[in-house]
């Protein structure tokens, strides 16, 4: 038993000597959960507000208040643009949902016999959760407003006379007779409930006529502006980040496997310039990652049917995604100084940052704090040039910012890495 | 053609090469001898550019040059194996010849020439295309060598060529440096084993503590730093061990007292004058 344990302890205080491991032991964990812990006590504390840009084209009172009522509940985040402005924020991405109040939608809303008012989502298809939550809302907010009208005897009496008198305008016909008894039967009920002193809603005569309180349609926002698309525009669009990520972090292993097999020496010491070695090592990072996201796509362009909007910026988009990637392979390649090392620091930062950057969980659910620290992730920004120039159709002025993020990413990294491989070797 | 004069090089409070100075000679194997921690491999960076000098010159010298080892294109004229060998062992023999060949600026038909001469000088060439990763540990060894002389350079720094290897393959890289000698090429040689730096090395320092304390041919050193002979009598009242400068002489007066059975004696070698040196302190 005690060679057990002699064994066992030599085993942890090796562990605790090596401070990568024991980074990844103990702090890595913690950093998991803070970041989920943050994450979900932002969640818990209140629904989570989901950026919507609202369209109301109706422009009535019913419209206005039923807009009233969802600012009132919480959970969206309104902002009321026009309709081109809307389309604009969803495809760049800056918005999760458009919302568009269509004409007569404030009729509708308050004259439950005569249809059920008309909601067009279109959304963002990397944010199906949002319009997901965004559905809920809406839903709850409609089915409040046709409670609060069946509970309101004056309101629903208004309503059927309205009704009525709209009926009572029609030529004679069965159907139209069967109408107008069922109002004044429901005039007649309606009386009744008053007289026993309760509401129509606490009776559970709320909740519409048997069909949702709103109908709600929806479309993914490229096909909105640009006609019909799939959905494999956007999971090709996550699987060139997941090959940038993957070919980065392996590129960060060969200066480490250099240095453990001694090659790294044998290198510096022949007529080539630590900026030549750091050049070839991120040409081949740079060819890698190029060849391999290029292979990706064009499997998705050849067998999936994945249209990019823009062949020239889907280059742009790769090219620089492709610098920032090697950036920070050179980065990574000289904070891990064995291959173990390189290896578990390339990861163990992948996964948080592209968490961060909305790779894994929606950013809205982030608290504010964790949404603008997204800004640093390299991810995000990666995402947002490849699904810029394949699915959401961005201008080259719109491509700019997203590039010239990665580049400068990619640029300070190379400088760290090049810096501190300088002061490693001496 | 590799100086090193009045050379310094401190780590915070160590001072690793302290004022050290020596020039190789045309055509000779040079022996750095020196314990743990005397500052042999911070001397062997700073010959390869590696490392900076605090005070001093290190330069590769000539008729017509006079070059800095850190500017990269003079590191052209010097090969370097190191103690761990550093290969590609994913490829081939060949290929990793190829690679830094080059690295040194060949190319055409010259680097397929080298590559094929450090090859048979290394006496790879039936397993030129297998992997690195199959060679046994003398065969890699003697990769490590070849790699370093595959652009055919002036000065070879071989650092502990010999470690772990069988008897037959260090015979085969002792061969092989002297060939390189023979060839006229300068030869910085480290080393634990004195009696590899007694046979092969024209001339040895020993360094300590980084300061250099002899300098010389092998036999100038020993009769300098040696100290007398061991001769070991027997007789029939038993062994004895005496230390003497003058073997015959001793063993003269000896037989007079005693009848003598039989002797050995020992003379003075370097690792006695190693330690004579640098003393019998264990070293970390």
């Amino acid at each position: 038993m005690s060679k057990i344990v002699a064994m066992a302890a030599k085993d942890i205080r090796i562990l605790f000597r090596d401070k990568l491991g024991f980074f990844f032991t103990v702090f890595f964990p913690l950093m998991m959960a803070i970041f989920f812990g943050a994450m979900f006590a932002s969640v818990s504390s209140g629904p989570a507000s989901i950026p919507v840009a609202l369209v109301d084209e109706d422009g009535t009172p019913g419209s206005e208040r039923f807009v009233a009522r969802l600012e009132a509940a919480g959970g969206l985040e309104l902002e009321r643009v026009p309709r081109e402005q809307a389309l604009e924020q969803v495809r760049r991405g800056r918005t999760a949902v458009m919302v568009t109040l269509r004409p007569g939608f404030g009729a509708a809303l308050d004259n439950p016999f005569r249809g059920t008012p008309r909601v067009d989502l279109a959304v963002d298809p990397t944010q199906f959760a949002a319009a997901g939550m965004a559905r809920g809302i809406l839903l709850e907010a409609a089915g409040a407003e046709l409670q609060e009208l069946m509970g309101d005897p004056s309101r629903m009496q208004a309503t059927t006379d309205r009704n009525s008198r709209f009926f009572r305008q029609l030529s004679p016909s069965p159907a139209r007779d069967d109408v107008l008894s069922f109002l004044d039967l429901s005039t007649r009920i309606s009386s009744r409930f008053e007289e026993l002193g309760v509401g129509a809603a606490a009776s559970g005569g709320a909740g519409g006529f048997g069909g949702p309180p709103l109908d709600i349609g929806q479309t993914e926002v490229q096909a909105e502006r640009r006609g019909p698309t799939n959905s494999y525009a956007t999971s090709f669009a996550q699987a060139m980040l997941w090959t940038l990520i993957g070919g980065s972090v392996s590129f960060s292993m060969s200066i480490a496997i250099e240095r453990s097999r001694g090659t790294l020496m044998r290198l510096l010491v022949s007529p080539i310039t630590t900026r030549h070695l750091l050049a070839a090592k991120g040409l081949a990072c740079l060819a890698t990652t190029l060849a391999t996201s290029s292979a990706l796509i064009a499997l998705g362009i050849g067998a999936f049917g994945v249209k990019p909007t823009s062949y020239p910026l889907l280059v742009l988009a790769l090219v620089c995604a492709s610098v920032c990637f090697c950036g920070i392979m050179m980065a990574l390649s000289v904070v891990g100084r064995t291959e173990q090392a390189a290896a578990g620091v390339g990861w163990g930062l992948a996964l948080p940052f592209t968490m961060l950057g909305g790779g894994m969980v929606p950013l809205f659910l982030m608290p504010e704090w964790m949404q603008r620290l997204a800004n640093v992730s390299p991810m995000k920004w990666t995402l947002m040039a490849l699904e810029g120039a394949i699915w959401r159709g961005f201008t080259p002025s719109e491509m700019i910012l997203p590039c010239a993020v990665l580049v400068a990413i990619g640029a300070v990294a190379f400088a760290f890495g090049a810096s501190r491989l300088r002061w490693d070797t001496g | 053609m590799l100086l090193f004069d009045h050379v310094s090089k401190r780590f915070g409070d160590l001072r690793a090469v302290n004022d050290l100075s020596f020039e190789l000679e045309a055509g000779e194997i040079f022996g750095l001898l020196g314990p743990n921690g005397a500052g042999k491999t911070t001397a062997i960076n700073m010959a390869v550019g590696l490392l900076e000098p605090d005070e001093g010159v290190v330069r590769f010298t000539g008729e017509a040059f006079d070059r800095d080892p850190r500017e990269a294109g003079n590191r052209q004229a010097l090969g370097l194996a190191p103690q761990s060998l550093a290969l590609y062992e994913e490829i081939g023999g060949a290929d990793n010849l190829r690679f830094f060949g080059r690295l040194h600026g060949l190319g055409g038909t010259d680097l397929e020439e080298r590559v094929a001469a450090c090859l048979d000088f290394a006496d790879l060439a039936d397993v030129a295309k297998k992997a690195v990763s199959k060679y046994s540990g003398g065969m890699k060894r003697r990769l490590n060598l070849a790699v370093a002389i595959v652009h055919d350079p002036d000065l070879v720094l071989l650092d502990e060529p010999t470690v772990g290897v069988d008897p037959q393959s260090r015979n085969a890289i002792f061969d092989r440096v002297e060939q390189l000698r023979d060839e006229g090429k300068q030869v910085v040689y480290t080393t634990h084993y004195m009696e590899e730096a007694q046979r092969l090395c024209d001339r040895v320092a020993i360094i300590d503590r980084g300061r250099l304390l002899a300098l010389d041919a092998v036999p100038a050193l020993i009769e300098a730093h040696g100290g007398p002979g061991n001769l070991v009598v027997h007789a029939a009242a038993g062994e004895t061990s005496h230390e003497t400068t003058n073997p015959l002489g001793t063993l003269a007066e000896l037989q007079e007292r005693q009848t003598v059975e039989h002797f050995q004696y020992r003379p003075p070698d370097l690792e006695k004058v190693f330690l004579n040196l640098t003393g019998r302190a264990l070293r970390d």
